[in-house]
């Protein structure tokens, strides 16, 4: 490996494949560059399924460490970004199926004031704030399995198309949409369940 | 809940905001990288390495040309043309069991 010390490239390479060129064959240290370019990325798929920050890191980290074990796989024909997010979206599904056995019981307390506000008034035009929502989402997503999570979440949050979410979860598009409608209907449940508490 | 309030719940989370990540990040991940095995480069692929991704498919190939024989011979002699190994037989024993021996 080169240096000890965390030299980044000196000079300034603006193409992924390039960079990812120079790493093959041979500067490793010049990865730092490709998850500064990227890591905005991951950290934003990542935060959708987890929303402790330090467990975030921790998988954007085994996301980045996933990529540079298969870099080798990478043969450009799409763009790294989508490589790469594909890679966070499979560490997400990993992490959930691992949680799921952790916690299977959603409570309130977990939740903040607004958000209980909100689920209880029959006034649609009140909106609630985003990291309320977020909260409440995740809460009310963790009774769903973690396939219907993460494409209920590529599609209504993330605004992914099914061919998108089929491939990042090794799917068909025909069976992402059916996955999606029964997930949707099982949330709406879930959140009608937590109305009533 | 109606859809409606949950395309209205989608959309507000949408809109969240999330923490930036560590202005060290970076070098932890390659920290993290220098404690794993280095990728190979293409260039330093030996032959034999490539002989050795290439071997379930040589064995395949191998295994699939002794099928494709045995199936020709049984094919030849169920068509009753003698196979190589009659003839052989066949040959000897005229040679070495004569119907008449040789008289002293």
């Amino acid at each position: 490996m080169r240096g000890e010390g965390l030299n980044f490239p000196p000079q300034i390479v603006t193409d992924d494949a390039e960079l990812l060129e120079r790493i093959r064959s041979g500067a490793p240290d010049d990865f730092a560059e490709i998850v500064r370019r990227h890591q905005a990325r991951v950290f934003s798929i990542l935060h959708r399924y987890e929303r402790d920050a330090q467990r975030v890191e921790d998988l954007a980290q085994e996301t980045f460490l996933k990529a540079w074990r298969a870099l080798n796989q990478f043969d450009g024909r799409a763009p790294f970004e989508h490589w790469i997010s594909r890679i966070a979206v499979r560490t997400a599904l990993d992490h959930l199926r691992r949680e799921k056995n952790r916690r299977n019981e959603i409570g309130l307390d977990d939740l903040g004031q607004d958000a209980l506000d909100w689920l209880r008034t029959g006034d649609e035009k009140s909106e609630l704030d985003s990291r309320s929502a977020a909260e409440l989402l995740d809460l009310a997503m963790n009774e769903l399995s973690p396939t219907d999570r993460v494409v209920l979440t590529m599609q209504e949050i993330e605004g992914r198309s099914g061919k998108e979410i089929a491939e990042a979860i090794g799917s068909t598009g025909l069976a992402v949409r059916v996955r999606a409608v029964r997930a949707r209907a099982k949330l709406k449940k879930v959140l009608e369940k937590l109305m009533a508490k | 809940m109606n859809d409606k309030k949950l395309n209205q719940l989608f959309e507000s989370a949408r809109k969240e905001i999330f923490p930036a990540p560590a202005e060290d990040f970076p070098a932890d991940v390659l920290r993290a990288i220098r404690r794993e095995p280095q990728i190979i480069a293409p260039s330093t692929i030996s032959l034999f390495d490539q002989l050795n991704v290439l071997f379930p498919r040589i064995a395949l190939a191998a295994a699939a040309i002794i099928l494709l024989c045995i199936a020709a011979d049984y094919g030849v002699t169920a068509a009753g043309t003698p196979s190589l190994s009659d003839g052989a037989a066949q040959l000897s024993a005229q040679q070495l069991l004569p119907s008449e021996p040789f008289s002293l």
